[in-house]
């Protein structure tokens, strides 16, 4: 029955991984948000989701860990399933020798450190340090910094293949910071998994901690029975190293749930048990603990874990936020739906689903845009594009509702900036010749043509309440080397008044007028 | 290329050449006195695709135009992410029709394009003008990006002295400018000559050195449209080119042709001038290609005839 199990939760981990890589291809998301309903099941997203969405995604991954342990992290996380990939690839490279895993202490004390540094801050709303070692949104920055560059290469070769077939995809901004940080956390758990299997997952892994907390409570854990003739066969197979055959304990805060060890077993002894109230002895108790002490020990450290993940939840909702975070200079321009640049802060894990959405490709990672407490969160950039006006993908697709989904009619009344008209660079001013540029492209007639002195000329007028901020005129605008129309960000988004209708007299045309 | 081909493409070019400068010999000096063709067929009253088929036949059918064999390149308007009722675009059911009547003149192709403003596949895409345009057989070619352009010296241009240009002009045999007619913030008015401003590259450099003056230096390039046809079935009269509502739009129901963009620009603004104030001379470009003798706005002295359906 193992072997089917394992061979299903392998089948399901790989599919989550290509549903999820999916989501940040451009071939696959361009004309479907299918893939992004994907990535709401992933556990960070799922917990932020719950604040600002909805709450079902994180109650089913808490009752799955609650009735076989960590589940997630073999089944769901992509980044699990890329480790697990590399772990099985370096076999065919190592020795044989090496190749065995061996048992390993728990690092607790690194575990749970890291747990607290990235926990503390997120219950006072300080999302940054969880959104730089959460799995799936390094698992994103990696698909968007790296596969979808390499797939974008890929396209553009067949586009010279195919000239009259395939369409040439323009290069976006590159940011070299975000993708520096992609590939060296790439390198680092790729080494990881080549190595040791997961240990990223029990030492870095904020995600790993706390689902290993609540595993102590699990219903079924991983138990072995008397049938165990100390073979080893599940200690070398164990990539989480957390079968401690000695003490015939299988320590379940760092098993992955991955069954590896329950196919191995010839003798049938080792299998999930009911363990409803009861415990077994894992090494750190034995030693430290005295027998009878074990039992509520346990479990209040696993009602402890629960409590922080409500406490969590309650803190952020109760908005400690701006109280521990500084206000440097900001001038970033928050994507729609984003709210405000606190709550893109205090959401976002800058997992980039949306920059590999935005089909403007005028989403970058932040570098000092929004301070210090910004960098690598989405922010817009009108260099290459401005933001379509019939578009609201980028709000459709962020799984953790740091973009709030908003219907295009809503969106286009969101004004996220305000668009600074400055004459002293306008073309009509500075060179005497008719230009409209700015006007063309406004969307909602913000920007208008009114005549400019005597000269016959038409100069750009703005009215802000109605500018929303898409950038069409600061991107079109040909004033060098400062343009004369720039967007300024809100740092909270607000509402503009509604475009006017400028009913006009319709007309009878009977003649040509020639 | 082997040699044989090589000399063959250039003998049909340079015939291609001589009989086109011939024509457009023939209708800016003998169209008074002999009256043979007609310099503008302006229609009026119906749909789009019946006004063009009145239209062509004035003109002497679209065999005048197009040869047997030859690549095609129409040039429709579909500058914006809107909706065909929105008239930001140029009508897609003229250019189906078109694209239809050009492939059954036996041309070897017929490509469309434009240079969007707004995301590309978007403005391909709901402007209706993609699916028409495939569905009667022709190609549509991507220009969102620089790799499709190529840089052409333009001698006769007083402010535009080159501009890069899409690869399908430079490389077809003829090819048909579609414009629609739009009331234009900064251009004042958007149609054949303005229409320009979708074959290149870099828009930008125009609006930065006078925009009208570019508009008309464009129009002396070589590779000029054999044909320009109007589209007024929507008239979009304020808030263009993009437009906001359709409230911004008037029903105008007229079709404009011409070989003569000058006169056919002319043509479509004094039109226009009946839903709402437009003097000619304020169009600045129509004035400026005037002089460089790209064609003629002196239309009272062409030969135009008027359908009313």
């Amino acid at each position: 029955m193992y072997k089917f199990l394992k061979r299903t939760r392998v089948a399901l981990s790989l599919l989550f991984l290509v549903l999820i890589t999916l989501s940040f291809l451009f071939f696959s998301n361009r004309e479907t948000q299918f893939f992004s309903f994907f990535l709401k099941l992933q556990f960070v997203p799922s917990v932020l989701g719950a604040i600002t969405g909805s709450v079902i995604f994180l109650v089913i991954l808490l009752l799955l860990t609650l009735l076989f342990g960590r589940v997630y992290c073999s089944t769901l996380c992509p980044m699990g399933t890329l480790q697990d990939f590399v772990t099985w690839s370096a076999k065919y490279v190592k020795t044989k020798k090496n190749n065995r895993f061996k048992y390993d202490k728990p690092y607790n004390w690194l575990r749970y450190s890291v747990l607290a540094l990235v926990g503390l801050p997120f219950i006072f709303g300080i999302t940054l340090p969880l959104a730089y070692l959460d799995p799936y949104s390094n698992y994103g920055r990696i698909s968007n910094e790296i596969l979808s560059r390499t797939e974008q290469f890929i396209h553009n070769g067949f586009s010279q293949i195919f000239p009259d077939t395939v369409f040439f995809r323009s290069y976006s901004v590159f940011v070299a910071g975000s993708f520096a940080f992609a590939l060296i956390y790439l390198l680092m758990v790729l080494i990881f998994s080549a190595l040791k299997g997961r240990l990223y997952c029990n030492t870095l892994c904020p995600v790993g901690s706390i689902l290993g907390l609540i595993s102590r409570f699990s219903i079924f854990k991983p138990t072995i029975n008397e049938n165990c003739n100390h073979c080893m066969a599940c200690v070398q197979k164990c990539k989480s190293q957390c079968i401690d055959i000695k003490n015939k304990s299988v320590d379940e805060t760092r098993c992955v749930a991955c069954l590896d060890c329950m196919q191995i077993c010839k003798r049938g002894a080792i299998s999930y048990k009911f363990s409803w109230g009861k415990t077994k002895k894992s090494t750190i108790e034995v030693d430290s603990a005295k027998p009878d002490m074990i039992e509520s020990k346990d479990r209040r450290r696993a009602i402890i874990a629960l409590g922080l993940v409500g406490t969590a939840l309650a803190a952020r909702a109760a908005n400690f936020g701006p109280v521990l975070t500084s206000k440097p200079k900001i001038t970033g321009i928050a994507p729609p739906g984003s709210q405000s640049i606190e709550h893109l802060k205090k959401n976002c894990t800058a997992c980039h689903a949306c920059i590999a959405a935005c089909p403007n490709g005028i989403i970058k990672p932040a570098t000092g845009e929004y301070g210090l407490d910004g960098i690598l969160l989405p922010v817009l950039n009108f260099k290459d594009h401005f933001c379509g006006y019939e578009c609201n993908i980028c709000t459709q697709v962020c799984p953790n509702g740091a973009l709030q989904p908003m219907t295009v009619e809503d969106k286009q009344l969101c004004q996220i900036g305000k668009a600074h008209f400055s004459l002293k660079s306008c073309i009509v001013f500075t060179d005497r010749t008719d230009c409209g540029a700015c006007d063309e492209h406004c969307p909602t007639k913000a920007i208008t043509m009114v005549p400019y002195r005597d000269f016959g000329l038409f100069i750009p007028k703005l009215n802000k309440d109605i500018c929303i901020g898409c950038g069409g005129c600061e991107y079109i605008c040909p004033a060098v080397p400062v343009k004369a129309m720039i967007v300024h960000g809100n740092e909270i988004h607000s509402l503009a008044q509604k475009p006017t209708r400028d009913e006009q007299k319709k007309v009878k045309v009977d003649e040509f007028g020639f | 290329m082997e040699r044989r081909n090589f000399l063959k493409t250039a003998l049909l070019g340079g015939i291609a050449g001589v009989v086109q400068l011939k024509s457009n010999v023939l209708s800016a000096s003998e169209s008074i006195s002999v009256k043979k063709e007609n310099d503008i067929v302006a229609v009026m009253g119906g749909e789009p695709e019946v006004m063009y088929a009145k239209a062509i036949k004035a003109m002497g059918g679209i065999s005048a135009f197009v040869k047997k064999g030859q690549k095609v390149v129409v040039k429709p308007n579909i500058g914006w992410d809107k909706k065909p009722e929105m008239a930001a675009n140029t009508n897609p059911k003229l250019v189906a029709a078109i694209v239809k009547d050009c492939l059954a003149a036996g041309a070897s192709e017929v490509v469309v394009f434009d240079h969007t403003c707004d995301e590309w596949q978007s403005c391909y895409k709901n402007s209706g003008i993609e699916e028409a345009a495939k569905a009667e057989g022709a190609k549509m070619a991507f220009a969102h990006d620089e790799k499709y352009y190529r840089d052409v010296q333009i001698t006769k241009g007083l402010r535009l002295k080159n501009a890069k240009i899409h690869e399908s002009i430079l490389d077809c045999d003829v090819w048909i400018n579609v414009p629609v007619l739009k009331n234009h913030g900064g251009a004042k008015m958007s149609i054949a000559m303005k229409n320009f401003m979708g074959i290149v590259w870099d828009r930008r450099f125009w609006h930065a050195n006078d925009l009208q003056q570019c508009i008309a230096d464009c129009t002396t390039i070589a590779k000029m449209p054999v044909l320009n046809i109007v589209d007024a079935y929507r008239v979009m009269t304020q808030n263009g080119p993009k437009g906001k509502s359709a409230e911004d739009v008037q029903m105008g129901k007229a079709l404009f042709m011409s070989s003569d963009i000058v006169a056919v620009d002319t043509a479509a603004v004094r039109f226009f001038n009946q839903f709402r104030e437009m003097k000619l001379e304020d169009v600045g470009h129509i004035g400026q290609a005037d002089k460089l003798k790209v064609g003629t706005s002196d239309i009272d002295k062409l030969t135009i005839e008027r359908i009313k359906i």
